[in-house]
């Protein structure tokens, strides 16, 4: 069975193509605006401006033809709305035309299980990092259940909105991750934990203030530092409440090397697995909503509208 | 001495009746960081779960705090985490200590059924690591929040019945007006719920 899925949630537009459980196409293009964050109304029109062409890249990747597809699925929410427009009319449009079924998916259930796919981890803890997701989730009573969360902002917004005070370019991750190497001196910042929650916004102000007075590497090195040990800490506590022996990182900051480097160490330390997912899955993709799709293949859904505010636990799981 | 829990945070021994909870080094965290956030955590615990058994509500007894190797000495309390025994009837009582907590002016800072010990019928709350001073309505609201949620994701299927009671027997005992901080626990879900999640 083949399933085609898209992804269009934030500034990727993706498509994704899998054989039964397999993922045979993944392509995909990333909108990176010249400065600050997503330009929902740009990132539209990126999505617009590229679809057709990464619909036939993987197609091809996967020798295939849209009357192959079997089922398509899409990418329903959270995100902007402009974004999920164009993935949700490509597929519907899709859908209709060959005559086959529409899933649903909600991106961060996407992101765990494209995760479970890749790690073989079977019921890990999920900590999602990305520009505006900074969420801990793990399965439970037939759902997956956000137990930690920033109460105000993403850490991925974090970084970027930093940066840029610091005059590095959009995203601001990669490049604040190089600084850190770099940085000896601790900063001492706001650590700030409440419960399996954290919060953000303290520490945003504090670094806004202390930009020009002391390097930037001692800077990016004192915030990775801080922030990173809050979000280890955080899972660490989600997995003792939950009784859960593993932890999988992933979305967009996913890739900093630091983090991963904490999440493996704090996993060895009580006796835990980490596992890390090739970065091709961590980021925004079409190929887990695809995955998704297909594990949700018997779902009637009758609502197929999108879903800025798609809550992660509202989703039944049933297919577990 | 033998261990007989091991947290997110601390290594939990029994010696002769006692409970010696000591926080361990996370390798994951630079020095800093690390021994800062511990020191401070243990300090505080003690002195929290001190001044909250002097005033009667319902803690370990504390014994003493080993500055040299941040141990806190304490009572043992015979009995189970409540994370896996709660029942709706909890509730109420939790409602009634978390209000005790707070006319005190006390801050838990990481309200959970992990954190509470159960005893037959009576609890207990531990774990004071995160606790702090504050009569302000935003903080008491972060304990509701926390533990609204944790009833929530953790015990989903009892939370319907559970949390109206909770909040029930919050209210009553709360000796401050309850709508500063029913507005700002609102406030606190509103913006966890709708920060920008894509
Ligand atoms: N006074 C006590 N009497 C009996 N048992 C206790 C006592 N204090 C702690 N424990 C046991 O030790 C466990 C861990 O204690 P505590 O919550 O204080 O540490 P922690 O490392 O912060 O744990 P966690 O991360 O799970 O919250 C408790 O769940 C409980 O089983
Ligand atoms: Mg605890």
């Amino acid at each position: 069975m083949y399933t085609l899925g898209i992804e269009s949630t934030a500034h990727t537009f993706g498509v994704g193509i899998t054989e039964n459980d397999r993922v045979i196409a993944n392509e995909r293009d990333t909108l990176k605006p010249l400065s600050g964050g997503i330009i929902p109304r740009e990132a539209a029109a990126h999505h617009f401006r590229l679809a057709a062409e990464i619909l036939g890249k993987a197609l091809n990747k996967g020798g295939l033809r849209l009357k192959d597809i079997d089922l398509f699925a899409f990418s329903q929410g959270p995100g902007i709305i402009p974004s999920l427009k164009v993935g949700a009319s490509l597929s519907s449009f899709l859908s209709k035309k060959y005559g086959k079924k529409l899933i649903g998916v909600n991106h961060c259930v996407a992101h765990l299980e494209i995760a479970r796919l890749y790690t073989g981890l079977r019921d890990p803890i999920m900590l999602y990092v990305s520009g505006g997701n900074t969420q801990i989730i793990t399965y439970y009573n037939k759902n997956y259940i956000v137990f930690g969360e920033t109460q105000d902002i993403g850490i991925g917004n974090l970084l970027d909105k930093t940066g840029r005070r610091m005059g590095i370019p959009f995203p601001a991750g990669p490049e604040i991750e190089k600084l850190a190497e770099k940085g000896k001196h601790y900063i001492e910042m706001p650590y700030s934990i409440k419960g399996m929650d954290v919060s953000f916004s303290g520490i945003e102000t504090f670094v806004s203030k202390i930009i020009g007075r002391e390097t930037k590497e001692d800077i990016a090195f004192s915030l990775q530092e801080t922030v990173f040990s809050m979000l280890i800490e955080a899972s660490e506590r989600t997995m003792a409440y939950c009784l859960k022996n593993s932890l999988v990182i992933t979305g967009g900051v996913a890739a900093n090397k630091r983090l991963n480097e904490m999440g493996r160490k704090m996993c060895s330390e009580r006796a835990a697995e980490f596992k890390e997912i090739p970065m091709e899955f961590a980021g925004d993709n079409g190929a887990m909503i695809a995955y998704t799709g297909y594990l949700m293949r018997d779902y009637n859904q009758k609502d197929l509208d999108i879903k800025p505010k798609f809550r992660t636990d509202t989703v039944e799981i049933n297919y577990r | 001495m033998k261990t007989i829990a091991v947290g997110s945070e601390a290594v939990v021994y029994e010696n002769n009746g006692l409970i010696i909870k000591r926080r361990v080094k996370k390798g994951y965290r630079i020095r800093e960081i690390d021994s800062n956030l511990r020191r401070k955590r243990s300090r505080a615990e003690f002195r929290t779960i001190k001044e909250l058994y002097e005033k009667g509500i319902s803690v370990p007894r504390p014994v003493k705090y080993a500055e040299k190797t941040e141990e806190i000495w304490m009572e043992k309390i015979e009995g189970e985490r409540l994370a896996e025994r709660f029942t709706e009837e909890d509730a109420k009582q939790i409602g009634i200590m978390i209000a005790d907590l707070h006319n005190n002016g006390i801050i838990h800072g990481d309200l959970t059924t992990a954190n509470i010990i159960k005893k037959g019928k009576k609890l207990y709350i531990i774990d004071f690591g995160l606790s702090y001073h504050s009569t302000k309505d935003e903080d008491m609201a972060s304990d509701l929040f926390l533990f609204k949620n944790a009833l929530k994701s953790k015990h989903n299927p009892l939370y319907n019945g559970a949390y109206p009671l909770f909040i029930r027997a919050y209210k009553s005992h709360i000796r401050k007006e309850f709508k500063g901080i029913d507005t700002h626990l609102k406030d606190i879900e509103t913006r966890r719920r709708y920060n920008e999640s894509y």
